[in-house]
């Protein structure tokens, strides 16, 4: 079959799976510009949203929506649980300490997922019930296009959070300078705490508009975590539009792989791209306001 | 660390005293690279004969088993505590050193009919020489972002192993690795590798500390505590940092290669994050700027393991639970976190007396 | 010469740190310089020791170029340096700082160090004892065995001295060495540096203490503004008028 015969269609998938990563890397930027933590527990977030929703759904029998609802809750929820219980009693703890906290977290939560809800894949049904769009040969499906309008609908809520409230400024500046933020009566502590809980929301939010897509089982969230990681430091570590720039590049650059390379190297492509930023340009695309070329 | 001890004395510091008094004994010095030992000590001595005599105490195979999966993880966890306790850098790629060493053993011996130790070196030449290319781009980063970058290596080295079968053998791995010989010796019961194993280990062990004890140890501190003030006295911080990363892979790749010949298979699941993630648990239950402190992390992590594998599906919540709770009630080690408990007991009644003088 | 600047320039994103500065240090003599906050003497530090890289210009030290080389490799020609926020390293005792200032001239490499050859031990013992009389010169001896972190902000800073020291430099580059010192600490230290001085060792200071400049240095430079006020002997550039105009502005 003609390679090129093929790139549109990647080209489609690509995007959704871009606006994906984006949703996953706006949780860690989220966090990041609260604290300069890096959560490992992020992906574990996502696996928790699209998991709790299927619970509420199937088992429990409530419509969708609310069981949407609930679920972002339980999630959210979680991360403040998160905040409290491991990375507060931490907070003086050096940088490998927190790593493997959360890094602990995130195998607790995956595994006790798979205790509570079972080790097989699970799909959600998709949100609207219609035909993908056919566009010339290319299919798009309808839940596609709900997961990008997601991805612009937290970046702007994002983007009106951190840049509008004096909440948002609050917490860029407990991380940019602590002391300074701790000084000038900011409570940093509380500051993380919000964070924890916004982006266990996103979090939750990417795994039910992405569950309906592809199936999620107990032991996905930590390559989706790492991935939309690495969308964030690609997009410009600490940046919004950096994570979901990065998020499309990631996308997109993994879904054209598949025509050229085995697809068993399609994982394997996140991280070579993942080290040759970090060797080239460790600021990301757009640059980065938390990494200068002389400290990283 | 000092800072962090509770200014008051409590009651209940006078249940621990008797207990601590005894651990302190076997305890690794916490500050053992402040007060650093240019001279071999007693306590040397005991370690020593303790693991000699060990399996003789406890003829268990299954004791001997575990003890030698345990010493394989001390190996790692004294490579990596070179580069992570000393040196302060962080790599979560060490199971992939480790992997590598694995294969070269298996491939070496299998395919090739090379004999163990030829196969041995050259599976730490191996993954020293790997850790050599990858370190030289790397090594520029710092905390999370090398933390993350070392990452990436290891799962980039997972998927090249599965998706290379005419060399690794695919998902499935290689079998019937002969078991390590020397001269015609075969190290096929437990109990002989114990003895392989934790030699090698005393061997390796000994050349960290003399590294330590030396300009080189200093270097790795002076690079962890500032590395401006490092390169102002001449000390060549890349090069320092790449050696050490070079040093704690050839480790691994030993570790790896012992690990194959002793299970006799080498398969991609074991090498995997979760590996590495232990491996630096074990450094930093045992301790940072320690070198004892992370072999008896290896020992205990290890036996935690094994103790939770019988709960089966809850074995591996379990296990996060107690990670967490270890990292936050012992966040800089527990001997360390025991020891300083213990220094303030001594000191707080040395200090009362005084007091109760003065009074008088 | 033994260390000249030429026609040094450095911007910062559009600032103008240093402009075509040029000036001499002369072997065995002392060099204050001074200026207020912001004149770029730091900058002229960190070029000077190969932390940052000029944007033109060169350095020479000892008839050789060094202008863009590497800090470790300045530091191996002889240009040893203190810092004006304090970089020793506190997860070390004293003495351990003072050997580590050593590093180059203790032989071994990783193999060797690691076997502890016969050679290495040798070594070590008589970096110890030449490190014990560093610590004695700069009064520490008496702490030798404790944290660099336990040490009070002017014992640090004379540890830091020290350490510059131990790797034995022709010149030695401080950083306001007595920023934060209380008087009697500021006078002894200015003692030490004389001796130093009397000793053969080329100094070359940034320093706000116009009394202990006056008292040490041999010659003077003034920056103001990344630009070359003045330079000369102390006395001269004390009466200079743009000094006096930079220092103390006119309303």
């Amino acid at each position: 079959m003609d390679i090129w015969a093929t790139i549109p269609q990647l080209l489609t998938s690509g995007i959704t799976f871009g606006a994906i990563y984006a949703l996953v890397g706006l949780g860690f930027v989220t966090i990041a510009r609260a604290s300069q933590i890096i959560n490992f527990a992020q992906g574990e977030f996502v696996m928790l949203g699209g998991m709790i929703t299927f619970f509420l759904l199937n088992k429990i029998h409530l419509p969708y929506p609310l069981a949407a609802l609930l679920a972002i809750l339980i999630v959210v929820l979680i991360g403040f649980l998160l905040h409290l219980l491991v990375i507060y009693p931490l907070r003086k703890a050096s940088l490998p300490i927190l790593l493997m906290a959360t890094l602990g977290a995130s195998l607790f939560l995956s595994s006790a997922s798979a205790l509570f809800f079972g080790t097989l894949p699970k799909a959600l049904p998709p949100f609207s019930a219609r035909a993908p769009f056919e566009i010339g040969n290319i299919s798009i499906s309808p839940q596609s296009l709900w997961v990008l309008v997601a991805a612009f609908l937290t970046l702007f809520s994002l983007y009106l959070l951190s840049h509008r409230l004096l909440l948002g400024k609050a917490m860029e500046a407990s991380s940019t300078d602590p002391l300074g933020a701790d000084l000038t009566g900011i409570s940093r502590n509380l500051m993380i705490f919000l964070a924890f809980g916004v982006s266990a929301g996103i979090g939750s939010v990417a795994g039910i508009f992405i569950t309906p897509i592809f199936y999620v089982s107990y032991y996905s969230g930590t390559l989706i975590g790492l991935k939309g990681f690495i969308a964030a430091v690609l997009g410009g570590w600490g940046k919004h539009s950096g994570a979901i720039l990065g998020g499309f590049a990631l996308g997109v650059v993994e879904s054209l792989s598949v025509a050229f390379i085995p697809s068993g190297y399609k994982d394997g492509v996140a991280f070579a791209i993942l080290l040759l930023i970090l060797y080239f340009r460790p600021k990301g695309i757009l640059g980065s306001p938390f990494i200068d070329s002389r400290r990283w | 660390m000092v800072d962090q001890v509770h200014k008051e004395f409590r009651k209940r510091d006078l249940l621990y005293s008797g207990a601590l008094w005894l651990l302190s004994l076997i305890l690794p010095d916490p500050q053992l690279h402040y007060r650093r030992e240019y001279q071999f000590r007693k306590r040397d001595l005991i370690y020593f004969l303790t693991i000699i005599a060990l399996p003789m105490i406890w003829s268990d195979p299954h004791f001997h088993h575990i003890m030698v999966l345990a010493g394989i993880h001390a190996i790692l966890a004294l490579g990596l505590t070179l580069f992570l306790g000393y040196a302060g850098q962080i790599s979560l790629g060490q199971a992939a050193f480790f992997g590598i060493g694995a294969y070269t053993m298996a491939i070496l011996t299998t395919r090739c009919g090379v004999p163990s130790l030829p196969a041995f070196w050259a599976s730490g030449l191996t993954a020293s020489f790997f850790a050599y290319l990858i370190g030289r781009p790397i090594l520029k980063l710092k905390g999370y972002f090398l933390a993350l970058a070392t990452l990436g290596f290891g799962e980039i080295f997972l998927v090249m192993v599965r998706e290379s079968p005419g060399l690794t053998g695919g998902v499935i791995g290689i079998f019937d690795i002969p078991y390590f010989s020397l001269a015609g010796f075969i190290f096929d019961t437990y109990l002989k590798q114990y003895y392989l194993i934790w030699g090698i280990l005393m061997g390796l062990a000994l050349f960290s500390k003399n590294l330590i004890r030396s300009k080189m140890g200093r270097a790795f501190l002076a690079v962890a505590s500032s590395e401006d003030g490092a390169s102002a006295v001449g000390i060549d911080v890349s090069r320092i940092k790449l050696s050490v990363f070079v040093i704690g892979a050839a480790f691994a790749g030993l570790a790896g290669s012992l690990f194959a010949s002793v299970m006799s298979t080498a398969n991609p699941e074991t090498f995997s994050l979760n590996l590495s993630v232990l491996i630096v648990m074990m450094v930093i239950l045992g301790g940072m700027g320690n070198l004892y402190g992370p072999i008896a992390g290896a020992i205990f992590l290890t036996w935690l393991i094994n103790g939770l594998s019988r709960y089966q599906e809850y074995s591996l919540p379990i296990y996060g639970v107690i990670l967490i709770l270890l990292l936050v009630f012992f966040p800089d080690g527990i001997g360390t976190r025991l020891r300083v408990r213990l220094i303030y007991l001594i000191s707080y009644s040395g200090r009362k007396r005084r007091r109760e003088k003065v009074e008088l | 010469m033994f260390l000249s600047v030429e026609e040094i320039v450095k911007h910062y994103d559009g600032v103008m740190a240093l402009n075509r500065i040029s000036l001499q240090v002369r072997r065995g003599t002392v060099k204050g310089l001074m200026g207020p906050n912001g004149a770029g003497k730091s900058t002229l530090f960190h070029l000077i020791s190969g932390m940052e890289k000029p944007d033109s210009g060169r350095i020479c030290f000892m008839e050789k170029e060094i202008t863009g080389l590497q800090t470790h490799e300045i530091s191996r020609f002889g240009v040893g340096r203190t810092f004006q926020t304090l970089q020793v390293w506190g997860n070390m005792t004293v003495v351990e700082n003072v050997l580590t200032g050593m590093h180059t001239r203790i032989r071994g490499g990783f193999l060797s160090t690691g076997l502890y050859l016969p050679w290495i031990k040798k070594s070590e013992e008589i970096a110890i004892k030449e490190a014990k009389e560093i610590l004695e010169l700069f009064g520490l001896f008496g702490r030798w065995k404790w944290f660099a972190s336990q040490l009070s902000y002017g014992e640090q800073r004379r540890l830091e001295i020290a350490r510059g020291l131990a790797a034995k430099p022709d010149l030695l580059l401080l950083d306001e060495p007595a920023a934060g010192l209380t008087y009697p600490e500021a006078k002894q230290l200015a003692q030490t540096l004389s001796r130093l001085k009397e000793a053969g060792l080329t100094l070359f200071l940034i320093e706000h203490h116009m009394g202990m400049v006056m008292e040490i240095a041999d010659e003077v430079a003034v920056l103001n503004n990344g630009e070359l006020l003045a330079e000369g002997p102390p006395d001269m550039v004390k009466s200079d008028p743009s000094v006096i105009e930079a220092y103390m502005p006119r309303k």
